[in-house]
């Protein structure tokens, strides 16, 4: 190439790099996976200086899952992979391309603000943030497939029937719409029938209610296999957000065979695990972990006292029948010299008799969770964005929030960022919500009677055993006040409303009909199916429930990104904030550091430290060559500093020559390292 | 002349005949390996490969992958292929010294191979086994730690883990504060100091042995841990050796992180051999049976591993059982023991994942007991309390006795013990280090090597005899009308093995078993099992294709019995199909 048509060349480069990094904001239109990764590549390229593309591995399909690193290298600053970040996931289900959107959303303002906004410039000098838009990309390519069939599977080919024959039983279009959407059939054995409100929708029948079911429900499709059942063999393949280690269901072929096994799920815990560094986790799905805290999983009964097996009683003097408390096992465990000098501790011994995973929420962790839930909620209302919670989703098994905040140790936030509109129930005007229950007195809450506080519990979705009369001998007795009630009823998870007057699906319907121009329904329309004879096909369309219409995205994008970047600003961080020397004569000096931790969140989670994925904070003290430590140790652990700029100190004694120096240093793989020289003085 | 040709001709024709009925009578060249040593890496390589070039026809030698020094994991598989393919025959999978300092395994495997190589064509049961089974062994699952633990210095209980530097001490730098050789004798002892203080006395009638002092007495010594330094200079000696991890807690089935199960890694299947291992089973469906060896204790363990799990169910718990307790008298003084209920709670063990994700019977052997011989306390009424300390003190090696001092002294002749002498520590000052050599512990010695090797042997081919072992014991053709035909058909299994094991029939974890009717002309119509043979009642099954699927497959010591109604005329070909029952096949005419 001649240097003329070089120059054109890069030029040419440039115009097309302009070209794409103006083309990447939502424009409405959702990308497609090989757009999602152009549009990365076109990231980087367009910020060399501050953005990164890491390829991390491939789907089961194929395709290539990347993480964009922002981060400014400076000299003087530590690696971007040795300093605090951020982790920002998102569409791990494949159905929430709004969470891809968001994503890419999200890396652009970073990049875009670099040089421009002061305080993005100094979160990408000082910190790094890694963003992963398209974790699942094989099921994401489900919603540009024609037909049209939502779900959240990868591409690995599982038989799912064990027939020896691999995805041959999946769904077909039969009405040639280009979606996927259900057949309804008539049959004596049927436990379905039509809404009497809304017949389009189907509900289960209750016999209860005198009601007898006319139809089966099947998902659109044929029996392609000649084994008597539908579609009971499709594509793929393993839904990777329960392909996680915490609370995984096993024996679950959809959740996949163990752990971790696809090729995704294990290039994203691979990317993690490899850095140590990532302090926080934002993730893009359709679970919403601030505003819905429950989590999935069994406390182990009786765990706090628990039998010693036999042979291991036996030889700590115990008795095999009786239950000891892990504190009696430990002194006794240390008493019977088992340890050979070694101390024998609580963990140990939980782990020795198999004491389960935690599955709740430390409470040492719930003032932060509480604290961003509080800011969060505010900020949703501000924005006009906020919807019933009670629809919000919650981790579910084996999944990858859980997996962050249980196992990899750190906090995690998941928001679902839309949810199909639900017009908000006015509360009756003498209906009791938590704010009126706040203001009132024990005196003023018994007054309402028995009727009143059973209708405020049946609202509450109480459970049938816990009644009023319950609820009034507690006030009574002073066990409860109407604060605490309040209270709990905020933290209690929501449920939809009950069931009755209106089918669950009611307002989707309506919401459809109403703005999607009756698109969001196909209407059940007769169909001569090959084996099922006559049928009909119809139902809601995919992707109506994760995938807002253009319009409404961009929105709840433009105020998610700015909430994360919030949330990305207050990481935690590691400084020698201050050391001091005293000279105490002869050569002897009392040296203190003092260790500051100035972001907003602790340097890290109770579970984290629970759990020994949140290392402590190690303080090394080097000397020079003709210097001796008089007291204090060479090498110090801080377990952990809280948030807002809270200090620790430590403190040695040193003996050496005036005006000679040392360094004292303190390091966290997930904050990194801080160091400073001291002159004894 | 001629008759020279005949005679010629009948010997090719003997010889040949001989080696068809008989091939191992011909092989050239004797392979003789001994088991009075233990076999490093380098030695076990050589010793796969004699055996596979001595016996190519049954024995291939295969590397599964590398380990994270990148040594091979060696598998070796053995069948005869004459009788039909491996993948056509129950499999029995072997493996040894997952934990690297649990040595022996590897030498039992090894000696499992080379005993059923050298015994083809000599004994029936071997021949047997290699022409109605496959088997597939890896000797050693830890070989970077195995060799470690052979050639380099270390205790009898490191290094247990594999080499990936691990951060025991969670400082930020990994394997930085091993123990230390500090005498230089090759093995890691204790060390022990001189104080007024001291819990710890010499024995009165043995000064090198170390014994509590009793409350309220003085003693001469304090322990002072295992021989070493503060490397890294945090105050902690020895915090952070080779590795720090366990491989046997890394199985994908009920898994647990490391909080809740120590060792665990960071997820299921992380390190390079426990992938190979899971690679290479799931690469052989066929497989039935399995034994993971460990030491030590004198154990045949099965799962669960946790209590969680719940116990197995009662039919496959009564496999278990039959193999265990014949287990128990080809051992003398193992037990066959639950693992949650009589030991310790283990998450993520690998036999979990063989038998609850995979569907196949696993023990685990922990290999060798208490090497100081005593005598066997006689069991009288009512002294089961006593019988149970006994155990105790087998499972849970205790130094300090005066047996294990005759033992090291009469019967090692010293070898293994390192008597206490005089060293300057820089942290303790003037220390005596000594104790038992890592030789010394766990391991069989030497000359007790070779019966560890053949029982625990025998012990894996007698669970390889009993897996399924299926036989079409009936095959009846009754013309019904026309070219309708009913085909009455039993299928036996003379094992204790279930073609199919509970487990899998409850949780669906592989295919079902199924018979396949072939022929130019023949249909399946219908098919139906007999479920009471005097009523004469069948429940159906559903047909498709000429196949059916029986989802429960053939019980273990009993019988499948169809009914079949089939269309055509001719010759028809059955093929019983079980994925780890084998393939069997009979052919009938319809007429």
């Amino acid at each position: 190439m001649n240097r003329r048509a070089r120059v054109l060349f890069g030029l040419a480069a440039l115009l097309v790099l302009s070209v794409f990094a103006g083309a990447n904001s939502f424009s409405g239109k959702y990308r497609t996976p090989d757009e999602v990764a152009t549009a990365l590549r076109s990231l980087a390229s367009a910020h060399p200086q501050i953005a990164k593309l890491i390829p991390i591995g491939k789907s089961q399909g194929g395709s290539e899952i990347a993480v964009l690193r922002i981060a400014a290298q400076a000299k003087g600053r530590p690696d971007p992979d040795s300093r605090t970040a951020a982790f920002i996931a998102a569409n791990i289900e494949g159905t929430h391309l709004l969470g891809t959107e968001a994503a890419l959303a999200l890396s652009e303002k970073l990049l875009n603000g670099y040089g421009s906004d002061k305080a993005v410039t100094e979160l990408i000098d000082s910190r790094t943030v890694y963003v992963a838009p398209l974790l699942n990309p094989d099921a994401a390519r489900a919603f540009f497939s024609s037909p049209q069939f939502e779900h959240t599977r990868n591409a690995r080919p599982i038989d799912e029937d064990l027939d020896m024959q691999v995805d041959e039983d999946g769904p077909d279009d039969l009405n040639k719409d280009g979606l996927i959407t259900q057949i309804r059939v008539k049959d004596p054995e049927g436990k379905w029938l039509p809404d009497p409100k809304e017949p389009r929708l189907m509900k289960m029948a209750d016999p209860q209610k005198g009601e007898k079911g006319i139809f089966r429900v099947y998902i659109e499709g044929l029996e392609n296999d000649g084994d008597g059942e539908y579609n009971e063999d499709p594509a793929g393949g393993v839904e990777l957000n329960r392909n996680f280690p915490h609370d995984f269901e096993y024996s679950v072929k959809t959740a996949g065979l163990y752990p971790v096994s696809e090729a995704e799920t294990l290039a994203l815990v691979g990317f993690l695990a490899n850095h140590r560094n990532i302090s926080l986790v934002l993730n893009f799905s359709t679970e919403n972990t601030i505003l819905n805290l429950q989590q999935t999983g069994q406390a182990k009964a009786a765990a706090d006292r628990v039998k010693v097996p036999r042979m291991i009683a036996t030889f700590l003097g115990l008795e095999p029948d009786q239950e000891y408390t892990l504190k009696e096992i430990v002194d006794a465990a240390n008493a019977s010299g088992m340890g050979g000098g070694m101390e024998i501790t609580e963990d140990m011994v939980a782990m020795f008799l198999g004491i389960g995973a935690a599955v709740q929420i430390d409470r040492q962790d719930m003032p932060v969770i509480e604290a961003v839930q509080k800011d969060y909620k505010e900020a949703l209302k501000e924005a006009k964005l906020d919807y019933p919670e009670n629809r919000t989703k919650g981790v579910g098994k084996g999944s990858f929030a859980a997996y962050c905040y249980f196992q990899y140790g750190v906090p995690v936030f998941s928001v679902d960022l839309w949810a199909v509109p639900e017009p908000k129930k006015e509360p009756a005007k003498d209906a009791l919500t938590a704010e009126k229950l706040r203001t009132m007195t024990s005196e003023e809450f018994l007054a309402l009677g028995e009727d009143k506080i059973n209708a405020m519990l049946k609202e509450q979705g109480a459970p049938p055993n816990f009644s009023a009369e319950m609820l009034i001998k507690m006030v009574k007795s002073g066990q409860v006040d109407p604060k605490k009630m309040a209270e709990m009823m905020e933290k209690m998870p929501k449920r939809p409303p009950s069931e009755g007057e209106e089918h669950p699906d009611a307002y989707v319907l309506k919401w459809a009909d109403a703005s999607l121009q009756k698109k969001g329904f196909v209407d059940w329309t007769p169909f001569r199916h090959p084996t099922l004879g006559d049928v009909e096909v119809g139902g809601f369309a995919p992707y109506l429930r994760t995938v807002p219409p253009p319009g409404e995205a961009e929105k709840t994008i433009a105020f998610h990104t700015d909430f994360c970047i919030g949330l990305i600003k207050k990481l935690p961080g590691l400084e020698i904030s201050k050391t001091e020397v005293k000279s105490l004569g002869s050569e002897l000096y009392q040296l203190t550091a003092y260790f500051t931790n100035p972001g907003w969140f602790p340097t890290s989670t109770a579970q984290g430290r629970r759990a020994r994925t949140a290392w402590p904070i190690t303080v090394r003290l080097k000397l020079g060559s003709e210097q001796a430590l008089f007291s204090g140790r060479p090498i110090e652990s801080i377990p952990f500093l809280d948030g807002s700029g809270d200090t620790k100190k430590v403190e040695w004694t040193v003996k050496g020559k005036k005006g000679t120096s040392l360094i004292i240093s303190a390091a966290t793989p997930r904050l990194g390292t801080a160091s400073v020289t001291v002159v004894l003085d | 002349m001629r008759a020279n040709i005949h005679a010629a001709g009948l010997l090719v024709g003997a010889i040949v005949l001989a080696w068809v009925l008989n091939p191992g009578l011909l092989i050239a060249e004797e392979v003789n390996l001994s088991f009075d040593h233990f076999y490093d890496h380098v030695q076990l390589t050589k010793a796969l490969q004699t055996l596979e070039k001595a016996y190519p026809q049954l024995a291939t030698l295969q590397s599964i992958g590398k380990s994270f020094a990148g040594r091979d994991i060696w598998a070796i598989i053995l069948n005869n292929p004459k009788t039909g393919p491996a993948e056509h025959k129950p499999g029995y999978y072997i493996d040894g010294n997952i934990h690297g300092n649990e040595i022996q395994g590897t030498e039992v495997a090894l000696y499992a191979v080379y005993y059923l190589l050298k015994n083809y064509g000599r004994t029936e049961l071997a021949t047997r086994l290699l022409d109605d089974r496959s088997f597939y062994v890896v000797p050693t699952m830890n070989p970077d730690s195995r060799d470690w633990y052979i050639n380099k210095v270390s205790d009898p209980n490191s290094p247990r883990s594999g080499l990936v530097p691990f951060d025991d001490d969670r400082d930020g730098v990994a394997d930085e504060d091993a123990p230390d050789d500090l005498d230089g004798d090759g093995s890691i002892t204790t060390m022990r100091k001189k104080d007024p203080n001291g819990m710890y006395k010499p024995h009165p009638d043995d000064s090198r042995i170390m014994v509590r002092v009793k409350p309220g007495e003085k003693g001469e010594y304090i322990l002072l841990g295992q021989e070493g330094i503060d490397n890294d200079g945090d105050g902690l000696i020895n915090e952070d050796g080779p590795g720090g991890y366990d491989m046997n807690r890394n199985f994908g089935f009920n898994w647990q992180p490391d909080y809740v199960q120590m060792g665990a890694g960071p997820y299921p299947f992380c390190w390079p051999e426990t992938r190979a291992v899971r690679d290479f089973v799931m690469a052989h469906p066929n497989i039935q049976g399995a034994q993971s060896f460990h030491n030590f204790g004198g154990m045949i363990l099965r799962g669960p591993g946790a209590k969680n799990l719940g116990d197995f169910s009662p039919a496959d718990r009564s496999v278990y059982d039959y193999v265990g307790k014949k287990g128990e008298k080809i051992l003398p003084r193992y037990r066959y023991i639950t693992i949650y209920k009589d030991m310790y709670t283990v998450y993520g063990g690998s036999l979990d994942f063989l038998y609850s994700a995979l569907g196949i019977f696993t023990f685990s052997n922990e290999l060798d007991l208490d090497p100081v011989e005593q005598p066997t306390p006689q069991r009288r009424g009512g002294e089961e309390q006593e019988a149970e300390d006994e155990e105790a003190r087998m499972m849970m090696f205790q130094g300090g006795r005066l047996e294990e001092m005759v033992y090291h002294d009469l019967v090692l002749m010293g070898e293994q013990w390192s008597n206490w002498k005089p060293c300057k520590h820089p942290l303790y000052g003037n220390i005596e280090i000594g104790g038992v050599k890592k030789f010394g512990e766990r391991v069989p010695p030497l000359f007790r090597l070779a019966e560890t090797c053949h029982r625990n042997a025998a012990f894996c081919l007698y669970h390889a005899d009993q897996l399924a072992r299926l036989e079409f014991e009936k095959a009846e053709v009754t013309k019904v009308n026309g070219d309708l035909y009913q085909v009455d058909i039993a299928i036996g299994n003379s094992r204790v093995s279930p073609s199919i094991a509970s487990v899998t029939v409850q949780k669906k974890l592989h295919r079902a078993d199924r018979l396949l009717l072939s022929g130019q002309k023949v249909e399946l119509v219908a098919a139906g099992q007999i479920i009471d043979r005097f009523r004469n009642l069948t429940r159906k099954i559903e047909t498709q294709k000429n196949t059916l699927w029986v989802e429960s497959g053939v019980p273990g010591f009993g019988r499948l019995e169809l009914r079949l109604m089939v269309k055509g005329s001719g010759q028809a070909e059955l093929v019983y199909d079980s994925l780890k029952g084998g393939q069997k096949t009979k052919s009938v005419v319809l007429q």
